[in-house]
């Protein structure tokens, strides 16, 4: 049990950055989730978090003690890899009883501990085999009892799912859930698996190029994206952006469709100002479904057609055989829809769309800061920090 | 072929055996691959092999006879040579000697280079690459260019940075000193290669664990890499047992003063004669050891390498 606050780290690889002045404060029995693309610095932070790796300046707290200059062993800290990293020429039991005894538990002890810890993850009677003769999904049990045998005040879990196949990624993302409800243990862990970091964490700190982007529980960060980078990161497909510039009678995008009405002084924009609109696959809607409050039509063809089962992915497309910019698809006119199961779509029909106008999101196209969430009554997003100058965009929301 | 109505079973009959085998060679060629094979491993066997049948048969000949000279069977019968090598020295002390400094040898240099391994396989620093290459380049140098400034300064006859070292002539140190750097750098090698093919998963989770990166070193990566730590000891050992140089010139040749098997195996020889079945059954004897050692570490390389197999 224990808070773990992280105080203005950083940390170079020669001349690179891997994390740049970061600040995290993780609450005592939080499930906190580092999500972001490969190499924004994730993993860098949970090994400075675990003392793998030295901070190249800033602190490092857990509960009350500063233990940047502690190695791991004396950290109270567990931790599950990604590539399980059991030993190989040790036997369960001796694998799970690793760090009880070099802590020197006398054999009672140890063994109560350790028939606890295999009763959690269901591998009680497996204790005398080796690794080699177990599942994926066994050893990444083994893995997580070893961790929860010491009963220590943090786990750190860096990637533990990524390496089980889908299905048992989602029996075990069940299962941690379940073990953190009963040992109700900070918890810090990373993934670039959006999917798991929504489902699991009590707040997700979304992190790119070694900066935390915003910290916030998973629907904040969903609905209420602090920058544009969190908006097109979290949700799955992605958020679709239009460029555009603000008038009076409010956005006006640069490929001449998808503009929309309100008034820019509600959120304090100027007139004239770049700015980027956001909308979720999911807001955009076939005209003849149009219920609410929503934006003008928008002529498109359908692109490709992707059914789920539980919803159907449209891609669409404003000019007909238009090409689609793989890098940016938004940029070419592509606009992804998220249509009823049982809409009836066919590729290369035409079809109007509107979005919906008040889970539409406006970011500022200089700094990527968000402005305003919903633009049906729109109001301005307090940030602290003042969009109209060209200030970095603070992650600390804590 | 003057018979051009000829079948093939005459042909066998006019062309002789050779012909024949060298025909179904050219049709079956793994019967090539399989004859040289053969032709292969005898020559080996023989050359390794037939060295010590040939000191064996020295050894159970009749003392008195040997001179007239041994050929494939020995010439007379006599094995109590395996006997007397005992009771003209304290043959078993030489043994022990040149055992002790194998032993020491052996510890020392595999406690060094799996420092020294680890460091190289496992950690990036600056300098590196020169580090490794200075290592190497050692190792080039013929030993015999350290013995003279060894030897003095062992007799204590000069000082090292103003500090005279204890006297380590004729004690296992002025053997074991000079060996031990001599044959660190192919340990080193071999335990770097080794060490760096641990995943850096396990020593990160050892030291989650709770162990140091030295706790790291001997309880996983050490234990993962037993075949590579075997190969490196069993190396050093059998080269230090068999060394001539150092542990001939560095001790003295009694017993009591550490002096090595060879000086054992020498002092057979007197002014006026040479008793080479004494010779030979001590060389015998002195190979017992280090085969039984081999065998019983070969076992251990065996497993050592299964255990390998279950890396992640």
């Amino acid at each position: 049990m224990a808070t773990i606050t992280l105080d203005h780290i950083r940390k170079e690889y020669g001349s690179d950055v891997a994390v740049e002045d970061m600040n995290l404060d993780i609450r005592d029995g939080e499930f906190v989730t580092l999500v972001g693309p490969s190499g924004c610095g994730k993993s860098t932070t949970i090994e400075m978090i675990a003392g793998l790796t030295k901070p190249t300046s800033g602190t490092v707290a857990i509960g009350d003690r500063n233990v940047t200059d502690l190695p791991p062993k004396d950290r109270g800290i567990a931790m599950v890899f990604q590539n399980i990293a059991l030993f190989p020429h040790k036997d369960v039991y001796d694998n799970i009883s690793f760090g009880l005894q070099l802590r020197n538990f006398d054999k009672e002890e140890m063994d109560r501990r350790v028939e606890d810890a295999a009763d959690t993850v269901q591998l009680s009677g497996m204790l005398d085999r080796m690794p080699s003769e177990m599942s994926g999904g066994q050893r990444q049990r083994v893995a997580i009892a070893r961790a929860i045998v010491r009963e220590p005040d943090v786990f750190l879990m860096d990637e533990p799912l990524a390496n089980l196949d889908a299905e048992l990624r989602v029996h075990m993302r069940a299962q941690l859930q379940r073990i953190h409800n009963k040992l109700d243990t900070t918890i810090v862990y990373v993934t670039h698996d959006q999917a798991q970091a929504m489902t699991m964490s009590d707040r997700i700190a979304v992190l790119n190029d070694g900066n935390l982007q915003q910290i916030d529980p998973p629907l904040v960060c969903y609905n209420e994206p602090d920058n544009r980078f969190v908006a097109g990161f979290i949700g799955s497909p992605a958020m679709n952006f239009m460029t555009g510039e603000i008038t009076p009678d409010g956005f006006e995008s640069d490929a001449g469709y998808a503009d929309v009405e309100f008034d820019p002084a509600a959120i304090g924009v100027s007139v004239g100002k770049d700015v980027t609109l956001g909308v979720r696959p999911e807001h955009v809607i076939p005209v003849d479904n149009a219920v609410g409050d929503v934006t003008a039509t928008v002529e498109t063809y359908t692109d490709v057609i992707e059914p789920m089962g539980d919803e159907i992915f449209v891609y669409l497309v404003t000019s007909k055989g238009a090409t689609v910019d793989m890098e940016d698809p938004s940029a070419s006119g592509q606009i992804l829809m998220s249509a009823e199961p049982d809409a009836q779509v066919e590729e290369n029909q035409e079809l109007s769309v509107v979005f919906d106008k008040a889970n539409l999101h406006l970011f500022d196209a200089e700094t990527k800061a968000a402005l305003a969430h919903g633009l049906s009554e729109p109001v301005r997003v307090d940030t602290g920090v003042d969009t109209s100058t060209d200030t970095e965009v603070s992650g600390d929301d804590d | 072929m003057s018979q051009p109505t000829g079948t093939e079973r005459s042909d066998d009959e006019t062309r002789g055996p050779l012909s024949n085998w060298v025909d179904s060679a050219i049709k079956n060629p793994k019967k090539v691959y399989r004859a040289m094979f053969f032709v292969v491993v005898i020559f080996f066997l023989i050359t390794t092999l037939f060295p010590l049948y040939w000191l064996t048969m020295i050894a159970l000949s009749d003392s008195s006879r040997v001179s007239e000279g041994v050929g494939l069977l020995p010439t007379g019968f006599d094995p109590s040579s395996f006997v007397e090598i005992f009771q003209q020295i304290p043959l078993h002390l030489y043994l022990f000697n040149s055992f002790v400094f194998a032993t020491l040898t052996t510890i020392f240099v595999l406690i060094v280079a799996s420092l020294a391994g680890y460091a190289f396989g496992r950690l990036e620093f600056r300098g590196k690459r020169t580090l490794l290459l200075t290592v190497l380049i050692i190792s080039f140098f013929p030993p015999a260019a350290f013995f003279i400034p060894l030897f003095q300064l062992f007799t204590q006859q000069i000082a090292f940075l103003g500090l005279t070292p204890p006297e380590l002539y004729s004690t296992p140190g002025g053997v074991v000193v000079p060996l031990s750097a001599i044959f660190m750098p192919l340990a080193i090698f071999i335990l770097t290669t080794f060490y760096s093919q641990i995943p850096d998963g396990l020593e990160d989770a050892a030291r989650i664990e709770g162990t140091t990166r030295l706790g790291a070193l001997f309880r996983v990566i050490i234990p993962l890499s037993a075949p590579g730590v075997a190969t490196a000891g069993i190396l050093t050992f059998i080269a230090v047992y068999n060394e001539f140089f150092f542990s001939f010139l560095m001790t003295g040749t009694a017993a009591q003063d550490w002096a090595p098997i060879v000086d054992g195996i020498i002092s057979y020889q007197s002014q006026f004669q040479v008793r080479y079945d004494l010779m030979a059954a001590a060389s015998i004897v002195a190979v017992v050891p280090v085969a039984i050692l081999v065998v019983v570490a070969q076992e251990k390389i065996v497993s050592g390498l299964t255990s390998g197999a279950l890396k992640e």
